[in-house]
């Protein structure tokens, strides 16, 4: 039957079972790999993983540095100034488009335009107008994120229902008592959405630009290494970027229900 | 009527799973053995896409152009970035890769290789550029120098400032993609003295600011940079192999006989470069001689025999190993199989030796 429910323990066993047979694929596919080339380092078998994860968590024998933290580091602080940026930008370009039809006459064209260029295509752009220093990777991830997170807020704030604004005014609000009071708690679930679909390309276009011109970094370090075929510690550096992601969009969400179980319990 | 359509479904989906299968067995029944060759645009190895061009080669798998026809054998051409080339060849995604002795090293560890054919040595092609203020090497100290981290710009890096006398220690290697560091330079950001580069990178840097210049480049390490085209000794093994590796060579060499021809020089000349960069003719002129090509069998053979080689390999071997390039030195062999048959990495000359042979009884 179509849409039936099904008991919630069984969709839990349903999850793992597929996380596992994901598992064994790729146990299976590496022994295969293993059988045919006794040396092979592209499908690296978990003993070869393990050692990869040494590798990468280990103080490294010629400069002394922890990869993993090393670069964990640098990757961090470029995504959150750049999330930072991005999301401010968007949130008060937003705010100011859907309550001032003058700044919304002038930033939609210009905005919608913006939305539709992956910055990735402009990479060389950007180290020509901001160099190659973390300021770059700022400006392209906030960049990248400013126009699709500032238009869902701009059409957030319009779906604010009308009787409200009026209701404030009628009792009196100022303006920014009303944009702070209304409309800023009435789209803050809406935002936290946007912000976590953003992470996603966010990540793509750092990891793009440190692939370029990184000296240290996730990006950097996974091009180099799937250069020299230590796919072994290409995974398990591509699993901490998957379980990263996770994390923050949980804890976003987390956020979410938390803040506004309102919007959340609409939802379901 | 609903059920029909699921019927109607499934005849269509097993009449198109016999087709796949029928054609599969017809494509058995027509033997002309394939084998791929990754390329990326680089002088020596854009010699491969213009064959494809001229129709030389036809580089499409299952089509055959002359020299295919000739040695019976189907070239299919990968054309993709050099890192790319580099996985794919290490990852047995294609048969030959066109890529550097250096790079050679890793893929061979896991995967034994051959070099059938050296195509050029970098002969001023890797450069370091510093702007006019830096006279010494010593000024360098301790200032970033911006180069693509374990490639052969590392290399002729560190090799120069061996021969110049100076620890490496001091000096403070950066990663940086090459075209974003000439990038950089051409634009004098601050902080970009000090960039190593390829072509055609060194060339558009010195051409776009005057106020820079070469400070050392890998002439004065000659031969020790060679691209070359590497086969998978597991694919030599093959029916048809053989055949793969002299269709290669004779390519390689009728495009080296285009150039040397005054008649067609020029063009070829700029159908090398026309996806490499935009320099022109007079700049590629230049190019393919910092880029200096092996263009007869005669010059390709002397590399690949010569004792020089040999104490080459073992250098760049020591390199690699010492910084963490390859996990461990992979035996390098001479000659051919029977020569060296525990090599992990063989510079083989037979290959040119009996595309020659087979040349001359014509």
């Amino acid at each position: 039957m179509i849409r039936k429910p099904i008991p919630a323990r069984w969709s839990l066993a349903l999850g793992v079972l597929s996380v596992l047979l994901l598992l064994a694929a790729y146990t299976g596919l590496s022994l295969w790999q293993h059988h045919r080339n006794p040396d092979d380092t592209t499908i690296p078998t978990w003993s070869q993983l393990g050692a990869g994860v040494k590798q990468i968590i280990e103080p490294n024998a010629r400069d002394g540095q922890r990869w993993l933290v090393a670069d964990g580091k640098a990757t961090l602080i470029r995504l959150f100034l750049g999330l930072l940026c991005g999301i401010a930008g968007g949130i008060v370009l937003g705010l100011l488009m859907g309550c001032y039809p003058v700044i919304e006459a002038l930033l939609v064209p210009p905005l919608s335009l913006l939305a539709k260029e992956p910055p990735t295509a402009m990479l060389a752009v950007f180290f020509v107008l901001v160099g190659t220093d973390t300021e770059m990777y700022v400006a392209m991830i906030a960049f990248g994120i400013l126009p699709t997170l500032s238009q869902t807020v701009y059409l957030g704030v319009r779906e604010v229902p009308a009787e409200l604004l009026d209701k404030a005014s009628t009792l009196g609000a100022s303006q920014l008592e009303i944009i702070w009071s209304i409309i800023a708690r009435a789209i803050f679930p809406k935002i936290i959405d946007v912000v976590r679909l953003s992470i996603g390309p966010a990540m793509v276009y750092l990891i793009a630009a440190e692939m370029l011109v990184g000296d240290v970094g996730f990006g950097y370090r996974i091009r180099l290494h799937s250069r020299l075929l230590n796919m072994n510690v290409v995974y398990p550096y591509l699993a901490v970027l998957a379980a990263f992601g996770f994390a923050l969009d949980y804890a976003l969400r987390l956020l979410q229900r938390y803040c506004c179980p309102w919007y959340v319990s609409g939802e379901k | 009527m609903k059920r029909h359509c699921w019927e109607i479904a499934l005849i269509a989906a097993i009449a198109l799973l016999a087709t796949l299968g029928l054609g599969e067995a017809f494509g058995a029944a027509a033997p002309t053995p394939s084998f791929s060759l990754a390329w990326s645009e680089y002088p020596s190895w854009s010699t491969f896409g213009v064959a494809h061009e001229i129709k030389l080669i036809n580089g499409k798998k299952g089509a055959l152009g002359p020299i295919e026809k000739k040695w019976g054998v189907d070239i299919e051409l990968k054309e993709a970035e050099y890192d790319p080339c580099l996985v794919m060849y290490g990852s047995g995604k294609c048969d030959a890769a066109c890529i550097t002795n250096m790079d050679a090293l890793n893929p061979s560890l896991t995967r034994p290789s051959v070099a059938i054919l050296p195509n050029s040595t970098s002969f001023g092609a890797d450069a370091l550029i510093v702007t006019k203020d830096i006279t010494d090497i010593k000024q360098l100290r301790g200032k970033k120098v911006y180069g693509l981290a374990k490639t052969v710009s590392e290399y002729c890096f560190v090799r120069n400032l061996e021969l110049l006398g100076e620890n490496e220690k001091d000096y403070v290697f950066t990663n940086m993609d090459p075209a974003a560091a000439a990038l950089a330079m051409q634009q004098k950001q601050s902080g970009f003295d000090a960039i190593i580069v390829w072509n055609p990178f060194v060339l558009e840097t010195l051409n776009r600011r005057k106020d820079v210049r070469v400070l050392f480049d890998s002439t004065s390490i000659p031969g020790e940079i060679i691209d070359m085209v590497v086969v998978a000794q597991a694919s030599l093994d093959q029916p048809g192999g053989k055949a793969f590796a002299l269709a290669v060579i004779d390519t390689y060499y009728a495009i080296n006989q285009r150039l040397a021809d005054p008649k067609t020089a020029d063009e070829t000349l700029i159908a090398l470069g026309e996806k490499f960069s935009h320099l022109d003719l007079q700049s590629m002129r230049k190019v393919v001689k910092q880029t200096r090509f092996y263009s007869t069998p005669e010059e390709g053979l002397k590399i690949l025999t010569s004792p020089s080689t040999q104490e080459i390999m073992k250098k760049v071997s020591a390199f690699c190993v010492s910084h963490e390039i390859v996990p461990k030195a992979p035996t390098i062999g001479f000659g051919d199989k029977t020569a060296a048959p525990n090599a992990a990495f063989r510079l083989d000359p037979t290959y040119i030796e009996e595309y020659l042979k087979q040349e001359k009884s014509k």
